[in-house]
C-alpha cells in the first residue's frame, strides 16, 4: 500500500505543476488577454504584499466578524430549536420534514429581502449565514437526539437515572457526533454564502474587495485576493474538521 | 419436495445412485493434479502457501465435502477448479481440459455471500446468469421459472433480493447456478451465513435435489455434520500450508433424510472426522499465538 | 417557535389527534397568520408586506412581459446548466472512478476544486462570458459539475467485488459486467449525485443572476427593492423559490423512482 502512493503523489504534483505550468505559458504576451488572466508573477507578488502589509485586515476583519455572528446565531437557535423538536416522535415527525422542505429552497433567494431589511451592511450577510448554517444544525441536532439507541436509555432507566441525568450522561454524549457534523456543514456553508452575500452587493469585506478589483480591472490583485479567500476557505475547512474529528474521538 | 422419496431404511443404497458409483468410480470428470498455490514470491518472508500439491479425482456424479481448518486453502482449491484462480504449480483438468479461466458452460458457482444483484428481481437474476452464459433470450424465461421451482421459490419471482430472508437468498444463488445447466457445481460454504436451524433444513432440500439432478458437486463446509450429511465422500485438508489429509467414504444413499442426521453412523462419522481435524486446528491456533 | 413547539408536546401527550402531515400544514398556516397579522399591523409598508398581498402582487409582475422573459431565461439557463454538468459529471467521473490508479490520483485535486469557494470567482466569470447567460451557465456549471463527479466515483467505488466474481464466474463479457453490473449499481448514487447537483446549480445561477443586477432576476429584484415596493419583491422571489422547489422535487422523484430495489 504505502510502495504505491509514491506515484499517486507524483502524478497529483504533476497536475499541480501542469496547471502552473499552462497558466505561465499561455499568460505570456500575446496569449490570453491579462485582464482575464494575469501572468502568475503579477499575481504572487501581490499575493505577497497581501499577506506582509495590513491592508486586507479591515476587509478580513468585517467577513470574520459576519462569519462568527452568523455561526454562534446559527448554533444557538440550531441546537435548541433541535432539543425542542426532538422532545417527542411526534414532534420529530411534523418538524423535520418541514425544515428539510425549507433547506431545499435555495436561501440565496432571500437576500435581496436581507437586503432590503437589513441594508447593505453586516446584517444582511449575518442574517443570510445564520439562515444558511441553521438548517445543517438543526437537521442534525435532531437527527442526533432522537436516533440515540433505545437501549442506552432503557439501561440508563434501568439503573434509576432520572431524566436530567439520562440527558447529560446518554443523550448528549450520544448525539455529539451527530450534532458537530451539523456544526462543521454550518460554519462551512455559511463561509461560502457569506462571501456569495459581499459579492453580490456589499459595503465591505473579502467579497466586496474582490469585486471592486474586478470592477477596476485590477487583474493581478483581484486573483492574489481570490488566492487568499480560497486559502482561507481551506484553512477554515481543515480546522473545522479537525475539530470535528477531535471531538467526535473525546466523545467516545 | 419431501414428498420425492421416502426410503428409511439405513444402508439402503438408491440403485441409481449405486450404479453411479460403481461405473463412475473410474471416470473422473475433474482431476487435480498436484496443485499448489502461494502468494508473494520466494523467499519473500510474507509468502504464504495456501496449498501444497494436493491429488485429487472427482467422479462424475459425486457430492465430496471440502473441510479443514480456516485458512487451509479450501476456497483457494474451489476457485482453482472453477478458474477463478490459477495455480502457482500443478493442473486441473474437467472432462481432460486444461482449466484455464471460467468455464461456465461446464461449471457453476454458489457463493458463501449474497452474490445476487440487488438492483434485479429474482427471476432477473437467474436470467442474468443464462445471458451471461449465453442461453438464447427465448429460453431463459421458462429456465429461470422451473430453476426456481425446484428451490420451492416459484411464488417470489419478482421480489427483490432485499425482501429476502438470508436463507431464501442462497436459495435463489442455487437456482441461478441450477439454472445454468452445468454438469459440475462448486459451493463455497453456501450456508455458513445462516443459523443453525435453516441450514440443516436447506442441507436436507439439497439433499433431495442434488439426487435428482445428479451434477458433480464440490461443496466446502466448516460444519462437520453438514460435510457428512450431503457428501459421498469428505476429503480432510490440513492447517496451512494446506495438504489433502485423508478422504472419508460416506456410504449412504441420497435423497439423504432427518433420520440420518440423527444416526450412530452420522455421529461415528463425524467424530472420525473431528478426531482427524482436530490436531489441525490446534496447529493453526499455536501458529496463531506465536507471533504474540 | 416555542410556542409551536410545546403545542405538538401537549398534543403527543394526548395521543396525537391529528396525524404528523396535517399538524405540519397548520404550523405553516399559522406562520403564515402569524405574519399577515403582524405584518398588517405593525409592518411598514416600505419594507415588509403581507403574505396577501405578494399574492396579489403575483398576477401584476408576471403580466410584464419583461419580467416573464426574465424568468424563462433563469430556467433555461438552470436547465442547461445542469443538463451539462449531469453530462460531464458523469464522464469524468466515470474515467476517474472506474481506474484505482486515476482514481487516487486525480480524485484529491477534483476535492480541493470542489472546496474552493466558487462566490468569489463570480466577477471572473462574468469578465470573461459577459453579463448574458452564458456567464450564469458556466457558474452553474462550475457549481452542479462536482457533486455528479463525486457520487459517480463513490457509486462505482462502493461495489462489492464479490458480485464482479459471481458475474465473471458465469461468463459475463467486460461489457456486459459494465452494462449490467457497475452502471446499475451506481444508479442510486448517481441519482443522488443529480439531486445535489440540482441544487448547487440553483445556488450558481441565481448567485450569479442576483449578482448581474443589470438585466434579467437581478435587475427586477434591486428594482423592487429599490424602489421600495415589498410586494413586488416577494411575489418574484416566491415565483423563483417554486421553481427551485419543483426541479428540486423533480429530481427527488427520479432518484426514488430509480433506488427503489435499494429499500426493499
Amino acid at each position: 500500500m504505502s510502495k504505491s502512493k509514491l506515484p499517486q503523489r507524483l502524478v497529483q504534483l504533476g497536475v499541480l505543476v501542469l496547471i502552473l505550468f499552462s497558466w505561465w505559458y499561455f499568460t505570456l504576451p500575446g496569449g490570453i488577454n491579462q485582464l482575464l488572466l494575469p501572468a502568475p508573477a503579477p499575481v504572487f507578488r501581490d499575493f505577497w504584499v497581501l499577506l506582509t502589509t495590513s491592508s486586507i485586515w479591515p476587509d478580513l476583519l468585517v467577513t470574520v466578524r459576519e462569519w462568527v455572528s452568523a455561526v454562534v446565531l446559527a448554533s444557538l437557535l440550531g441546537c435548541s430549536i433541535g432539543y425542542l423538536v426532538s422532545r417527542t416522535a411526534y414532534s420529530v415527525r411534523v418538524f423535520d420534514p418541514l425544515f428539510a422542505g425549507i433547506y431545499s429552497i435555495p436561501a440565496i433567494l432571500l437576500y435581496p429581502l436581507y437586503l432590503l431589511f437589513f441594508g447593505l451592511g453586516e446584517g444582511s450577510k449575518i442574517a443570510l449565514g445564520t439562515t444558511i448554517a441553521f438548517f445543517p444544525v438543526v437537521l442534525n441536532t435532531i437527527a442526533g437526539l432522537a436516533n440515540v439507541d433505545k437501549a442506552y436509555i432503557r439501561a440508563a432507566h434501568s439503573m434509576g437515572a432520572n431524566d436530567l441525568q439520562l440527558f447529560w450522561t446518554v443523550m448528549v454524549p450520544a448525539a455529539f457526533p451527530v450534532v458537530l457534523t451539523g456544526l462543521r456543514l454550518g460554519c462551512i456553508i455559511g463561509f461560502l454564502v457569506i462571501l456569495g452575500g459581499e459579492t453580490i452587493s456589499s459595503l465591505a469585506g473579502l467579497g466586496h474587495r474582490i469585486v471592486s478589483l474586478a470592477e477596476n480591472m485590477e487583474s493581478s490583485q483581484m486573483f492574489a485576493n481570490i488566492l487568499f479567500a480560497v486559502l482561507m476557505a481551506f484553512i477554515i475547512n481543515g480546522t473545522v474538521s479537525y475539530v470535528e474529528a477531535r471531538g467526535r474521538r473525546s466523545a467516545q | 419436495m419431501s414428498t420425492l422419496d421416502t426410503e428409511k431404511s439405513k444402508g439402503f443404497q438408491s440403485p441409481r445412485r449405486k450404479e453411479e458409483h460403481h461405473v463412475n468410480r473410474g471416470d473422473a470428470i475433474i482431476k487435480v493434479e498436484g496443485v499448489s498455490q502461494a502468494f508473494g514470491a520466494e523467499g519473500d518472508p510474507r509468502r504464504v502457501v495456501a496449498l501444497e500439491s494436493a491429488t485429487l479425482d472427482i467422479a462424475r456424479g459425486e457430492l465430496l465435502s471440502l473441510i479443514g481448518p480456516s485458512g487451509c486453502g479450501k476456497s483457494t482449491l474451489l476457485n482453482i477448479i472453477g478458474g477463478l484462480a490459477t495455480p502457482s504449480t500443478g493442473r486441473v483438468t474437467i472432462e481432460g481440459q486444461t482449466v484455464k479461466g471460467p468455464s461456465p458452460q461446464k461449471v457453476a458457482y454458489v457463493f458463501q455471500e449474497n452474490t445476487l444483484f440487488p438492483w434485479r428481481t429474482v427471476i432477473d437474476n437467474v436470467k442474468l446468469g443464462m445471458a451471461f452464459q449465453g442461453v438464447a433470450k427465448a429460453e431463459r424465461e421458462e429456465r429461470a421459472r422451473h430453476s426456481l421451482e425446484a428451490v420451492g421459490l416459484a411464488d417470489f419471482c419478482n421480489h427483490y433480493p432485499a425482501q429476502l430472508s438470508g436463507g431464501m437468498k442462497q436459495r435463489v444463488q442455487l437456482a441461478r447456478a441450477l439454472g445454468l445447466q452445468t454438469e459440475i457445481l462448486l459451493m463455497d460454504e453456501p450456508f455458513a451465513a445462516l443459523d443453525e436451524q435453516t441450514r440443516m433444513v436447506l442441507g436436507e432440500d439439497l439433499s433431495v435435489l442434488l439426487a435428482r439432478t445428479g451434477k458433480t458437486i464440490i461443496f466446502v463446509t466448516h460444519s462437520l455434520v453438514e460435510a457428512v450429511f450431503l457428501a459421498d465422500r469428505v476429503a480432510v485438508l490440513t492447517a496451512r500450508p494446506g495438504k489433502i489429509k485423508q478422504i472419508i467414504q460416506v456410504e449412504e444413499p441420497h435423497p439423504r433424510k432427518s433420520d440420518f442426521m440423527t444416526s450412530d453412523k452420522l455421529s461415528d462419522l463425524r467424530n472420525e472426522l473431528y478426531e482427524l481435524l482436530r490436531d489441525e486446528i490446534r496447529k493453526t491456533m499455536n501458529v496463531r499465538a506465536e507471533p504474540e | 417557535m416555542t410556542a409551536i413547539t410545546t403545542t405538538g408536546v401537549s398534543v403527543a401527550r394526548r395521543g396525537p389527534l391529528l396525524s404528523p402531515g396535517l399538524t405540519r400544514l397548520l404550523v405553516i398556516f399559522l406562520l403564515f397568520a402569524i405574519w399577515q397579522v403582524g405584518a398588517g399591523l405593525w409592518g411598514d409598508p416600505l419594507f415588509l408586506c403581507t403574505p396577501v398581498q405578494a399574492l396579489r402582487a403575483l398576477p401584476h409582475i408576471l403580466s410584464d412581459p419583461k419580467v416573464d422573459n426574465a424568468i424563462v431565461v433563469t430556467i433555461y439557463e438552470l436547465v442547461t446548466a445542469f443538463v451539462v454538468s449531469v453530462a460531464f459529471g458523469l464522464c469524468i467521473g466515470l474515467a476517474v472512478g472506474l481506474n484505482g490508479f486515476t482514481k487516487q490520483s486525480i480524485m484529491p485535486v477534483i476535492l480541493m476544486m470542489y472546496a474552493t469557494p466558487q462566490a468569489i470567482i463570480l466577477p471572473l466569470f462574468v469578465l470573461i462570458f459577459g453579463i448574458g447567460p452564458a456567464a450564469k451557465i458556466a457558474f452553474g456549471i462550475s457549481h452542479g459539475v462536482f457533486p455528479v463527479i463525486v457520487t459517480t466515483v463513490a457509486g462505482v467505488q462502493n461495489l462489492r467485488p464479490q458480485l464482479l466474481r459471481a458475474a465473471h464466474s458465469m461468463g459475463a463479457s467486460r461489457w456486459q459486467v459494465f452494462t449490467t453490473v457497475i452502471f446499475p449499481h451506481m444508479i442510486p448514487s448517481f441519482f443522488t449525485g443529480m439531486r445535489l447537483a440540482m441544487t448547487a446549480v440553483l445556488i450558481g445561477v441565481l448567485l450569479a443572476e442576483l449578482y448581474v443586477s443589470t438585466a434579467g432576476i437581478g435587475f427586477y429584484s434591486r428594482l423592487y427593492a429599490e424602489s421600495f415596493s415589498p410586494p413586488d419583491l416577494f411575489a418574484l422571489i416566491t415565483v423563483l423559490a417554486v421553481i427551485a422547489v419543483t426541479l428540486n422535487e423533480l429530481c427527488r422523484m427520479a432518484e426514488r423512482h430509480f433506488s427503489r430495489w435499494n429499500i426493499g
